[in-house]
C-alpha cells in the first residue's frame, strides 16, 4: 500500500513540476512575457485577446510574482487554460477535449501493440539468441528505432498516399464519413490512421525489443531458470512462467520510463499526416504563437503519460508478489 | 585494456565507430568534398540529379548535396556536445546520489523520475519556442537538461553497487577523501557505462534536433539535417517530385543515430558479459573408445574418462580431467575438494545443465538404463527430476521470486504426468512434512521464506518423485551451523529410507567424513583419491588429502598449529605433465610426479589414489626418501610452534 501511496505521491508532484514548468518558461524570456509576444505579433492582435493573454498568465493579476504563481495554479485547478490566440476566442480546453480522443485513439492504442509486439519480438530474439534471425533483429531494431519518426511518416505519405494514392493524404476522418460509429464511418477512420499507426509501430517497436531482450537474457542467467530446466519442465511451461513472468517486470518499468519519451516523439507523426490530434495543434500552436495553447497541450500530454505510468505502477502491483510485500 | 580489443573485435562497434568517423572527416574536409557553398542561392529552383549538381537543388536553388555534407557539421555538433552536457549532468547526479546517500539521495532520485516521466520533447518544444532565434546553443541546452534523467538512473544504480564493493568500502576506511575515492576508485570503474551512456544521450540529442528544426522551433537559417527536412516539408519538396531533398538528410540521421546505437550497444554488452555472445563453436564431443562405457555393471551411475571444459577466446580451461566415477544405488558418495577444483562443473556435467561456453569433450555418464549424454532433448526432459533430481548451490535464488511456492512444487510432478489436484496436494503436504516445514507455506512466496526453509522446500522438491539419485551441490553452505545439522540429519533420514542415491558435494571434508559411505576427492579437475570414508580418514593416501585432513583440528587430543597449504593450484587452461599437486606436495619426487602422466594406483582394498607414491615401478628408495624430507619439514615446524608456545 505504501509503495502505490508513493507512487501517487509522485504523481501529484510530476504534475505539479509540469504545471510549474508552464508557469516559469514564459517569464524566463526577458521583459514581461505578454509584450514580448505582442513584440512577435506586431499588433495583428486583437485588445480582447491581449486581455485574454494577460489572464492565462496571472499578469492581470498586478501583485507579486507568488501571487500570480497562486492565481495561475488556481486557474489550473479549475480547468481554465485561457483562450486559444490562433483559434480565438475558442477557449483552450475545448481545443483540446476536440484533439484528445484522436491521440489518444491513435499513439495510445499503437503504444500498446508496439510493446506487446516488440516484447514477443524481444523475446524470440533473446531466448534464442545465437540464431541468425535472433541475432540479426538486434541491429534492424537499432536502425529503425534511430529513425526519426516525422521523417519515416514523410516516406510513407510519399510512397502510399502521393504516389500509389491507396491512403487519404491527411486528416482523421473524410469529410462526409456517414453516422458516427457505423461501418462506412469505422472504415474511413481506419484507413485514415492507417499509416500514422505504420509509422509509429515502425519506429517504436524496435525499442521493446531490445529491451525484452535484454532482459531475457537477464533471466535466462538466474539460478531459477537452471533449476526449472532441471526439473524437466516443459519448454513452453519455462518461457510462460518462468521466463516471461520474470523479464516482463522490468520491460514494464521501463515501459513507464520511456512512454514520455516515445509518445513525445509520435505525437510529431501526426503534424506528418495533419491528423487532428494534440501533436498538430501543438504543432499548430508553435508556428502561430499560441502560448497558452501550447502550455495548455503539453500540460495534457505530460499528465496522460504520467497517468500511463500510474497505471503501469498499478500492473506491477498486481504482478510482483514482492512489491505487494514493499520489498523492491 | 581487453575491454578495447573486444570493443574492437565485433562487426558492430566497427560499423558504429567507422560510420561516425567517415561523416565526421566528411563534414570537416566539406570543402574539399563539394565545390558548393550550402548558403549560396545562385543556383535554379529545383534542378534534378545531374553531374554538376549530385543531388539536384532546392526550392531556393541552394546544392542539395552541398548542404547534406555542411550539414552533418552542426548535427554531429549538436549531438556530440549535448550528450557530454548530458552525460556530465547524468554522472554528477548519479554519482552524488549514491556517495552522498540519504536526504540528498532521496532528493535526486525523485527528480531524476520527475524528469523520466515528462515527456521530453513536447518540453523542448514549448521551451524552445519561448528561446527561439538565438542559434543553436539554446536548442543544445535544453536538449541536456531534459536528457539527462534516464542516464542519471542508470549511473546511480551502478554506483549503489560499486559504493558497496569491497575496494570502495576500504578506501572509505583507509580514509580517502571523498573526491578521491568518487575519481580514483569508483568512476574508472563505470567508464563503459558513461560511455554508453553518452552515445544514448548523443542518439536522442541528434533525433530532438531534427525534430525541433523540422517544426520549425530552433534556428532554421541553419543548415542542420533538420532544418534541411523543414525547408523540404515547408517547399513541397515531395509534391514536386524531389524526394531525395527528404530522403538523405532522414537516413542520414537514421545511420548516425544507428552507429550512436551501435556504439552504445557495443559498449553495453562488453560491461554486462551476459548480454555478450559466446563467440566459440562447440567442438564435436569424442565418443567413447568402444568397451570404455562399460563401467560397474551393478553400478547405478556410471562416470567414465568425463572431460569437460569451457571454452574461452583463449587456450579452453579444462576443469574436468578424465574422471571415472561410480555410484552405487543407496550410497552417499561425498565429493570434496577446494573451491575451483571442478568439483560443481562435474555435478553441472553430468546432469547436463552445463551452460555454454561450458562443454562436456568427451566420455560418458551413464544413469541406470540411461546414456545421459546422448539423450535428445525431450527424452531428457523426461528423464529428469523423475530419475534425478538436483540440489544447487545457490539455492537462496532457485525458486521462482513471482510464482508462489505451491506452483513451483506442482509443475516438477505436472511435467511427469501427475495431473490430478488431490494427488499433488496430499504429496505437496507430505513433502513438507518431510523436511519440516508447515503447509501452509505452500501458498507463500519465495521472499517469504527464510533462507533454511527456501533449502527445504528445494529439497521437497528434490524428493517429489522419488529419484534414484540426487546431486546436491554445496547444499547448506550458506546456513548456519544448526540449521545446517537439521536439514543433513533430515537428508541422511529419507536416503535411509527411500533407499536413494545422493553425490554430496561440499568443500567441507570434516562433514564429508561424518555422512558419506565413499569419498572422492578432487583436485585440478582430477579425481586423486577415492575411499570409504572411515579409511579416507584414518589413511589418508594422497599427500593432499593428508594435508587437507591436517587444516582441521581434531576434536580431541592436544592443541596443535594447523598448517594450510602453502601454493595454490594450477591454471586449468595449461597442459599439465604429471601430477597437478607436484608443486605444493610434501611427498614430491621430482624426477618421476613432475614426468610421468599420472595414473590412478590401488592403495587399499576400495582405496585409490593418484599418486606415484603407490606406483609399484617406482623404486621404494625414492619413495622413502620424500617421506622422510616430509617428516623432516613436519618436525621443524612443530618444534618452531613449541618455541613460540614458549615465549607466550
Amino acid at each position: 500500500m505504501s509503495y502505490l501511496l508513493r507512487k501517487l505521491g509522485i504523481f501529484v508532484f510530476t504534475l505539479w513540476v509540469a504545471a510549474t514548468l508552464n508557469f516559469v518558461l514564459p517569464r524566463l524570456v526577458p521583459g514581461d512575457p505578454v509584450s514580448v509576444m505582442l513584440a512577435k505579433y506586431q499588433g495583428r492582435l486583437d485588445p480582447a485577446a491581449v486581455d485574454a493573454l494577460k489572464i492565462a498568465y496571472g499578469l492581470n493579476d498586478l501583485g507579486s510574482p507568488v501571487s500570480q504563481y497562486f492565481s495561475y495554479l488556481g486557474n489550473l485547478l479549475r480547468g481554465d487554460f485561457g483562450r486559444s490566440i490562433s483559434l480565438f476566442p475558442t477557449p483552450v480546453i475545448d481545443v483540446v477535449r476536440m484533439a484528445l480522443p484522436y491521440t489518444l485513439g491513435l499513439i495510445g492504442v499503437t503504444t500498446i501493440i508496439s510493446f506487446v509486439l516488440g516484447s514477443a519480438l524481444g523475446l524470440y530474439s533473446g531466448w534464442r539468441r545465437g540464431g541468425v534471425v535472433a541475432d540479426g533483429l538486434t541491429p534492424v531494431a537499432l536502425f529503425l528505432n534511430a529513425m526519426p519518426y516525422f521523417w519515416f511518416g514523410l516516406i510513407l505519405l510519399y510512397v502510399f498516399a502521393f504516389q500509389l494514392k491507396w491512403f487519404p493524404l491527411s486528416g482523421a476522418l473524410d469529410p462526409f464519413p456517414g453516422d458516427t460509429y457505423s461501418a462506412g464511418w469505422w472504415s474511413s477512420l481506419l484507413r485514415h490512421a492507417a499509416l500514422p499507426v505504420f509509422t509509429i509501430l515502425v519506429t517504436s517497436v524496435g525499442g521493446w525489443l531490445i529491451t525484452m531482450r535484454n532482459n531475457v537474457i537477464n533471466v535466462a542467467g538466474e539460478d531459477y531458470l537452471a533449476f526449472a530446466r532441471a526439473k524437466g519442465l516443459t519448454e513452453r511451461r519455462i518461457i510462460s512462467r518462468y521466463v516471461l513472468r520474470n523479464a516482463l517486470l522490468p520491460s514494464f518499468t521501463a515501459f513507464g520510463m520511456a512512454l514520455g519519451f516515445v509518445v513525445g516523439g509520435s505525437i510529431l507523426t501526426e503534424i506528418v499526416f495533419s491528423y487532428p490530434g494534440l501533436g498538430f495543434y501543438l504543432y499548430q500552436s508553435v508556428t502561430n504563437l499560441d502560448y497558452p495553447l501550447m502550455q495548455a497541450i503539453f500540460f495534457f500530454i505530460a499528465l496522460a503519460v504520467l497517468l500511463a505510468n500510474l497505471l503501469v505502477d498499478f500492473v506491477n502491483v498486481l504482478l510482483d508478489p514482492r512489491i505487494r510485500e514493499g520489498q523492491a | 585494456m581487453s575491454g578495447l580489443r573486444q570493443f574492437f573485435g565485433q562487426p558492430r562497434s566497427l560499423v558504429g565507430a567507422g560510420f561516425l568517423l567517415i561523416l565526421l572527416v566528411a563534414s570537416l574536409c566539406a570543402p574539399l568534398i563539394t565545390p558548393y557553398d550550402p548558403n549560396s542561392l545562385e543556383f535554379g529552383p529545383f534542378m534534378p540529379l545531374s553531374a554538376q549538381h549530385w543531388l539536384g537543388t532546392t526550392a531556393l536553388g541552394q546544392d542539395i548535396f552541398a548542404q547534406f555534407i555542411y550539414g552533418a557539421r552542426l548535427t554531429l555538433l549538436v549531438g556530440a556536445v549535448a550528450g557530454l552536457i548530458a552525460t556530465l549532468l547524468s554522472v554528477t547526479f548519479g554519482l552524488a546520489a549514491a556517495y552522498l546517500g540519504g536526504r540528498v539521495d532521496e532528493a535526486i532520485n525523485t527528480l531524476i523520475n520527475v524528469f523520466l516521466v515528462l515527456p521530453g520533447l513536447p518540453l523542448v518544444i514549448v521551451a524552445s519556442a519561448f528561446l527561439r532565434g538565438g542559434g543553436v546553443w539554446p536548442v543544445i541546452l535544453v536538449i541536456s537538461f531534459t536528457g539527462w534523467a534516464f542516464g542519471a538512473r542508470v549511473l546511480r544504480a551502478q554506483a549503489l553497487a560499486l559504493r558497496e564493493r569491497d575496494f570502495v568500502q576500504a578506501a572509505v576506511v583507509a580514509g580517502e577523501g571523498p573526491g578521491r575515492i568518487i575519481f580514483r576508485e569508483m568512476l574508472p570503474n563505470m567508464a563503459g557505462l558513461i560511455a554508453a551512456n553518452f552515445f544514448g544521450a548523443a542518439l536522442y540529442a541528434v533525433l530532438s534536433e531534427a525534430a525541433l528544426s523540422f517544426i520549425g522551433v530552433g534556428d532554421v537559417s541553419l543548415v542542420t539535417w533538420g532544418t534541411m527536412l523543414y525547408w523540404a516539408q515547408a517547399k513541397g519538396a515531395l509534391l514536386q517530385g524531389a524526394w531525395w531533398w527528404v530522403a538523405l538528410p532522414g537516413l542520414g540521421i537514421a545511420l548516425l543515430g544507428t552507429s550512436f546505437a551501435l556504439l552504445n550497444f557495443a559498449i553495453d554488452e562488453i560491461s554486462n558479459p551476459k548480454l555478450g555472445r559466446s563467440n566459440v563453436k562447440l567442438p564435436a564431443r569424442k565418443k567413447p573408445a568402444p568397451g570404455a562405457g562399460v563401467g560397474n555393471p551393478d553400478a547405478l551411475l556410471s562416470i567414465r574418462d568425463l572431460n569437460v571444459g569451457y571454452l574461452t577466446p583463449g587456450p579452453t580451461v579444462r576443469a574436468v580431467r578424465d574422471v571415472s566415477l561410480d555410484v552405487q544405488p543407496g550410497e552417499l558418495l561425498g565429493l570434496a575438494g577446494e573451491s575451483g577444483c571442478g568439483k560443481s562443473t562435474l555435478a553441472f556435467a553430468v546432469t547436463r545443465l552445463l551452460d555454454p561456453p561450458g562443454a562436456v569433450l568427451g566420455g560418458s555418464v551413464r544413469l541406470a538404463e540411461h546414456d545421459l549424454l546422448n539423450l535428445s532433448p525431450e527424452e531428457l526432459r523426461r528423464v529428469r527430476w523423475k530419475e534425478f533430481s538436483m540440489v544447487f548451490q545457490a539455492s537462496m535464488n532457485v525458486l521462482n521470486p513471482v510464482l508462489k511456492i505451491r506452483e513451483q512444487v506442482y509443475d516438477a510432478m505436472q511435467a511427469h504426468g501427475v495431473t490430478d489436484k488431490q494427488k499433488l496436494d496430499a504429496r505437496a503436504r507430505e513433502l513438507f512434512d518431510l523436511v519440516g516445514i508447515q503447509a501452509s507455506y505452500l501458498d507463500a512466496y519465495p521472499h517469504q521464506l527464510s533462507g533454511g526453509m527456501k533449502q527445504r522446500v528445494v529439497i521437497a522438491i528434490a524428493l517429489a518423485l522419488e529419484p534414484k539419485l540426487i546431486v546436491m551441490d554445496e547444499p547448506t553452505t550458506a546456513l548456519d551451523v544448526v540449521v545446517q545439522r537439521q536439514i543433513l540429519q533430515e537428508i541422511n533420514d529419507v536416503r535411509r529410507r527411500l533407499g536413494i542415491s545422493i553425490i554430496f558435494i561440499t568443500h567441507d571434508l570434516s562433514l564429508l567424513v561424518e555422512m558419506s559411505d565413499r569419498v572422492a576427492i578432487m583436485y585440478a579437475g582430477e579425481v586423486v583419491e577415492l575411499a570409504p570414508a572411515h579409511q579416507l580418514y584414518a589413511h589418508p593416501a594422497h599427500p593432499y588429502t593428508q594435508q587437507l585432513m591436517n587444516s582441521f583440528p581434531p576434536m580431541t587430543g592436544p592443541r596443535t598449529r594447523r598448517s594450510g597449504i602453502p601454493g595454490k593450484p594450477p591454471s586449468l587452461s595449461a597442459e599439465i605433465v604429471g601430477c597437478p599437486f607436484f608443486e605444493r606436495c610434501n611427498k614430491r619426487m621430482p624426477g618421476v610426479c613432475d614426468v610421468k602422466p599420472l595414473q590412478t594406483f590401488p592403495v587399499a582394498e576400495e582405496q585409490t589414489a593418484a599418486c606415484f607414491l603407490y606406483d609399484p615401478t617406482v623404486s621404494p628408495a625414492l619413495k622413502e626418501n620424500a617421506i622422510r624430507d616430509s617428516q623432516h619439514v613436519q618436525m621443524e615446524v612443530s618444534r618452531e610452534s613449541a618455541h613460540s608456545a614458549n615465549l607466550n
